[in-house]
């Protein structure tokens, strides 16, 4: 066979193959009421999701499915208080993790609270003022440009990345994956993982109480010299690192340490920094 | 008497109670003790449970076969245990009460038996337990965890399955920290955010369950 008859081979193949899949591939937009201060619930194992802030006071879901061996179930309360939106595979069905993924656009009304479940689905929170609670085990989670808000992140091994978050409440946990923080700040900031790498690049403003701890993984902490942070750091095993000009504490609940334990303060010490590993390694540089 | 033997054993113990060797067995050993009391109160349960209804064969089949999975039941011993619930009542035909009621004690007695796992001492390591999978480093909870998770993607197991390993790897860590220093804060709040992380690994797998 000629190079050419393997073209045209290969063309009418994806001729043949093209009006199938757009056929598997299904679009539906849903547009519930739901009550201020209410709620948006979506569980999607695989796929993803994106989340954004709308002006208008209907939730917007707008959803692709690959196949038709999944569907999505949708309830609303009647109080219109809850919203649901459940991703499923129909009875008797075996989808391959392609045909079972389905994507989400969600659009909320400011102050309505997400609630986003996942496996593998990947999750992008952007440009939001409501309360998030993101959970998925490998898919990665964003969240960027979000303010006043209670932003809480559950993970097996997907990384998590934060960027411009203000005023907010931010609870990441993850246990295997990395946690990357750029501009993050807020009341209470605090990251835990096992072993995945904790990243944090901002001034730790607002006099609010940063944390962040692991086993093994690395903390790395990048702060400009006008950071005003009340530091405590300590690590069990591992290596504790600074060239940040810190006025060393006399007193704390633990003794400095040269190279593993230290207490400080830059500038007046508004935030409070708590940086804690047990074997892996902290660092605490200028940004 | 070691554990093993005391395993052999135990069916005719919680019959006829043991002799002086596997009474002595049973004071020394904590294990043994645990595992011995458990039996029994879900014997006892079992019977307050259905009053009315004689399990069907069936069930005795289940709880030997979860016996003889874990080596509490050798090949050609007649179990004796269901006797220990034998009921009063004639047997009659099954209601779909009887039904559940006889599940959750199959089920509450295979918890028992999974969750078991005795302390074996330096050089005790039978050579059945030499040869087993790498999952073996896993206890009962974790096994639960791993098996709601099982028919997700492969990626999603082995996730659960590393991050398992790694939390227990940080509590055992931070045991050891607050073991060797009882009143060290730092210790202390390891070990929370261990179990802590645990506990989220728990969440996510159940709710998987759930679903």
């Amino acid at each position: 066979m000629t190079k050419l008859n393997y073209a045209a081979t290969f063309g009418l193949a994806v001729a043949l193959a093209a009006p199938a899949m757009w056929a598997a591939e299904v679009h539906k937009e849903a547009r519930l009421d739901i009550a201020p201060g209410g709620s948006v619930n979506i569980f999607n194992n695989g796929g993803s999701v994106n989340l954004h802030s709308d002006a208008g006071k209907q939730v917007v879901v707008v959803y692709t499915m690959h196949s038709d061996k999944v569907e999505v179930d949708q309830t609303t309360t009647a109080d219109k208080r809850r919203a649901e939106f459940r991703t499923h595979v129909i009875a008797d069905q075996k989808p391959s993790p392609e045909e079972a993924r389905v994507d989400y656009d969600v659009s909320v009304p400011k102050g309505v609270g997400v609630t986003v479940s996942g496996a593998t689905a990947t999750i992008v929170a952007d440009n939001m003022s409501s309360d998030l609670t993101l959970s998925t085990d490998t898919g990665q989670v964003t969240v960027r440009n979000v303010y006043r808000s209670h932003i809480t992140v559950h993970s097996v091994a997907a990384p998590v990345t934060l960027s411009n978050i203000t005023n907010g409440t931010v609870d990441v946990t993850t246990s295997t994956g990395t946690v990357e923080m750029t501009s993050v700040f807020g009341p209470k900031v605090k990251a835990g993982t096992t072993s995945g790498n904790i990243t944090y690049r901002g001034d730790c403003a607002g006099g609010g109480e940063y944390s962040f701890a692991t086993h093994s993984g690395a903390i790395d902490v990048l702060m400009p010299e006008t950071a005003s942070v009340d530091l405590s750091a300590h690590t069990e095993t591992g290596i504790l690192q600074t060239d940040f000009a810190f006025k060393a504490k006399d007193h704390n609940y633990f003794t400095n340490k040269q190279g593993s334990s230290f207490s400080g303060t830059s500038n007046s010490g508004l935030s409070s920094l708590e940086l804690r590993s047990f074997s892996g390694k902290i660092r605490v540089k200028k940004q | 008497m070691n554990c093993q033997q005391f395993h052999e054993v135990l069916p005719e113990i919680l019959e006829n109670g043991g002799n002086e060797e596997e009474e002595g067995h049973l004071r020394a050993c904590p294990d043994c003790a645990v595992l011995v009391q458990d039996l029994d109160y879900i014997g006892t349960q079992a019977k307050l449970m259905m009053p009315m209804h004689d399990p069907s064969p069936r069930v005795w089949e289940g709880i030997e076969q979860s016996l003889r999975r874990e080596g509490l039941l050798q090949e050609g011993r007649t179990p004796r245990l269901g006797n220990v619930m034998v009921l009063p009542h004639p047997a009659q035909n099954w209601t779909v009460t009887g039904w559940i009621m006889a599940a959750a004690a199959v089920l509450a007695f295979a918890a028992v038996l999974i969750g078991y796992h005795p302390k074996l001492q330096t050089g005790e390591f039978s050579a059945q337990n030499s040869a087993a999978p790498s999952t073996a480093v896993f206890d009962g909870d974790d096994q639960q965890v791993l098996s709601q998770v099982s028919h997700q993607e492969p990626a999603v197991r082995q996730a659960y399955e590393t991050s398992l390993r790694e939390v227990n790897a940080y509590i055992v860590d931070a045991r050891q920290a607050v073991k060797q220093a009882p009143e060290d804060t730092v210790a202390q709040e390891h070990l929370a955010d261990a179990y802590q992380q645990k506990e989220m690994l728990y969440q996510m797998a159940s709710a998987h369950g759930l679903q």
